[in-house]
């Protein structure tokens, strides 16, 4: 067996940085014997809300779920189109499937963002709205896409689960569209210790609806209004994802410095990530593209540094999205894309030397690549 | 900022001195729990990890269901068993009209139309009434064991069977509950269970799990939950994402080795309550059935001046709580199915004098005495 040199996550090592706050929080909520939508939620919504620079934020079961409420929230249903990119994990289509609608998929271009050339010519009478991906934590151009939505009565709903710290135009995304959502999975830039989620938003309406969806209707313990779902944030990762919102700031700065580092010792040998001009992007994976794509992993795997692909079969090509109608050459360069990409290890954690062993394997298998 | 409401609800419920929340005297066990979760997120475990492997092997075993399938809530294990049926738009769901609003939002999510039945004296759907409402659009039948009482099983299977309906059961309250020897969700073609905090079994958050003895709901539940994915790479289905934490699988298990202790001390304080109620005028307890084992989730009975009584109570440091006061067919988020109020008569009567009083596993004899000589001075008073 192969020494892992470099792993690709080590979410055991954030924990350890964390165990104490954490420990502490889980027993005084214990204590408080309030598991559900307590003081823990709310601060961390306030906190999170100040943090994106929205007036509301609202904790959520997961990211997926904060999409889907979002959608409901717009009373998106059947009949109804949104458009998003296929590059995208899976969670980005089935929340437009779940809500009844269609999803409709967007071509992207070098970033990996939506491509507003290719938005323009998708939008229709039944289109809702448009919910682009800032991939990897790399800001979409959101104001190409704003243009193309004036006087259309199109929301922007930005899909920001690997985002949360990156700024567009020096604001931060998630803080543009009608609504939206971040993922606080384990393996986000901002996880918590299970299934988290949150959705940020300007609209009053929509953070009233929200509330409501995401505790069955509720408007208090004996009046539904609205058949609604049960998505809440737990107390408990919410006060996890509080103690790990005070050092989001310190841990982009870091990996931001390992993705120059990256940049700077790798360019010309494969395609570094791209970013357009005003966007500080957070690096929640580092991507690159090389046609040598499968050959270079195997080789980083054989000499202990990790890697993966994100995501190796696009969203218009999997087996779900057969009715849907897509094919092989829909998307030529999402597809090109998901061929060559490879993901290298990113992460606060992730030391200087591990750093180095990355970029020296890499550097090793091009000179012996033909 | 927040309108979140139930903080406020906590604060409350905490002046009574017999409460309905045990949850702080449960976490005096914490220690073992707690070194067991520094276990799992050292290694890194979040979701579906080994805790969950082992909580639904466990689990399924002691239901004695062939499988069991961890999700995020009890909610979503309604709403994701009536997924796996394939429910479309327009296709009808029976259920009982008393019952918690999750019943409902699993169904109208999973995009069905509720059609609401009346209950009978147990609080349990009737299946006389039921029997009336299948039509050619009926789907699927979702009966709720209400406060942990089986439903009437064998004339529902019947109609189940006599119709092609398959049946879902609702045991978010009726985990180890029997009816005739056998365990409440091993009747249906699911059977859905919540871990919420109040539950006979809980978490330290939301969660669920769905119990199957259908190979094929177990394959296609296990997709639906984590995305519909078939390994990291392959999606055979748009799915969605209901996972029950590894964190709270260790809550699960641990408080699994308690389930009997728990349940049996409800159980046994339920009893000591119906013998020192029974006589009391104006109460009026649902018949007890030797060939059912109620777990008392929640211990009601219908109370004459009902509204008078728990404020009574309550000024009295009572947690007596209305489980709960307006039926799903008179909610608001019901107008547009269009019943009205005189519908169904035995729900309505229900809300309107039902009364819950605590019967947890750390409910003392003497706050067991003190509830029942507080409800018999409330009546000798001349109901106030």
């Amino acid at each position: 067996m192969v020494n892992i040199r470099v792993p690709f996550v080590n979410l055991a090592a954030a924990y350890k940085n964390d165990a104490l706050a954490i420990s502490k929080a889980i027993d005084e909520i214990g204590n408080s014997g309030q598991y559900i939508l307590g003081p823990n939620v709310k601060n961390f919504e306030e906190e999170f809300a100040a943090y994106i620079g929205t007036k509301y934020a609202i904790g959520v079961a997961n990211g997926s779920d904060a999409l889907f409420l979002i959608m409901k929230a717009l009373g998106i249903g059947p009949g109804d189109e949104v458009i998003t990119q296929p590059n995208s994990f899976l969670a980005s289509a089935w929340t437009i499937v779940a809500t009844g609608a269609t999803p409709v998929f967007c071509e992207v271009d070098e970033t990996l963002g939506l491509d507003p050339e290719h938005l323009s010519k998708l939008i229709t009478p039944r289109t809702k709205a448009v919910m682009p991906v800032h991939l990897t934590g790399n800001p979409a151009r959101v104001d190409a896409i704003q243009a193309l939505l004036v006087g259309t009565g199109i929301e922007l709903i930005e899909d920001a689960a690997q985002a949360v710290g990156a700024r567009f135009n020096g604001q931060r995304v998630g803080s543009f569209g009608i609504a939206s959502m971040f993922s606080l999975h384990p393996l986000k830039n901002l996880g918590v210790i299970g299934d988290g989620g949150v959705i940020t938003t300007n609209s009053d309406d929509m953070y009233a609806t929200i509330i409501k969806l995401r505790n069955h209707g509720l408007i208090d313990r004996d009046h539904c209004e609205i058949w609604g779902y049960n998505s809440r944030l737990d107390e408990l990762q919410a006060a996890v994802a509080s103690i790990r919102l005070n050092k989001l700031d310190e841990n982009t700065t870091r990996v931001r410095k390992i993705a120059n580092k990256y940049s700077t010792e790798l360019a010309g040998i494969v395609n570094l990530p791209k970013s357009y001009d005003r966007s500080e992007p957070v690096f929640h994976n580092y991507i690159v593209h090389t046609e040598n794509r499968d050959a270079l992993q195997s080789f980083l795997h054989g000499v202990g540094v990790e890697t993966k692909t994100h995501y190796p079969i696009p969203i218009h090509l999997q087996e779900c999205a057969e009715s849907l109608g897509y094919k092989v050459g829909s998307f030529p360069i999402c597809e090109y894309q998901s061929t060559n990409s490879i993901s290298l290890p990113i992460y606060p954690e992730l030391s200087d030397e591990q750093v180095e062993i990355v970029i020296s394997e890499m550097k090793n298998f091009f000179k012996k690549a033909p | 900022m927040s309108k979140n409401f139930l903080p406020s609800q906590y604060e409350n419920d905490k002046k009574f001195s017999v409460q309905h929340n045990y949850l702080a005297e449960q976490f005096s066990d914490k220690d073992l729990i707690l070194e067991k979760i520094r276990e799992v997120v050292t290694q890194g475990d979040f979701t579906l990890g080994r805790e969950v492997d082992k909580l639904e092997e466990a689990f399924a075993q002691l239901v004695g269901a062939k499988h069991a399938i961890g999700v995020g809530s009890g909610t979503d294990a309604i709403f994701l068993s009536l997924r796996a049926l394939d429910l479309q738009p327009g296709d009808e769901v029976i259920t009982t009209s008393f019952t918690f609003y999750a019943t409902i939002g699993a169904i109208v999510t999973a995009g069905g139309k509720p059609v609401f039945c009346d209950i009978e004296d147990d609080f349990n759907i009737s299946i006389a009434g039921l029997k009336k409402l299948i039509t050619e659009k009926t789907k699927a039948i979702v009966p709720v064991h209400w406060s942990g009482r089986p439903c009437e099983m064998d004339e529902m299977i019947e109609i189940s069977e006599e119709f092609g309906i398959p049946i879902i059961e609702d045991a978010c309250h009726s985990i180890l509950a029997e009816y005739h020897g056998k365990k409440t969700g091993t009747f249906g073609i699911t059977g859905c269970f919540s871990f919420h905090p109040l539950k006979n079994l809980n978490v330290w958050g939301d969660g669920g799990i769905i119990t199957t003895n259908s190979d094929e709901m177990n394959t296609k539940i296990r997709l639906l939950r984590n995305h519909g994915l078939t390994d990291r790479d392959h999606c055979e289905i748009f799915g969605y994402n209901s996972r029950l934490d590894t964190i709270q699988a260790v809550v699960a298990n641990h408080l699994l080795g308690k389930i009997d202790a728990i349940t049996n001390a409800r159980i046994e304080h339920a009893n000591y309550l119906d013998k020192g109620l029974n006589d009391v005028p104006g109460i009026s307890i649902p018949e007890r059935v030797n060939s059912l084992k109620e777990v008392f989730h929640i211990y009601s009975f219908m109370a004459e001046n009902r509204d008078a009584l728990a404020q009574f109570l309550r000024d009295n440091g009572i947690d007596a709580k209305i489980h709960y006061p307006i039926p799903m067919h008179l909610q608001p988020a019901a107008l547009y199915l269009n019943y009205k109020k005189g519908d169904f008569p035995n729900a309505e009567n229900a809300a309107n004098r039902t009364l819950s009083l605590p019967v947890h596993e750390f409910v003392k004899p003497k706050d067991l005495d003190f509830m029942i000589s507080k409800v018999k001075e409330f009546y000798d008073h001349g109901q106030h």
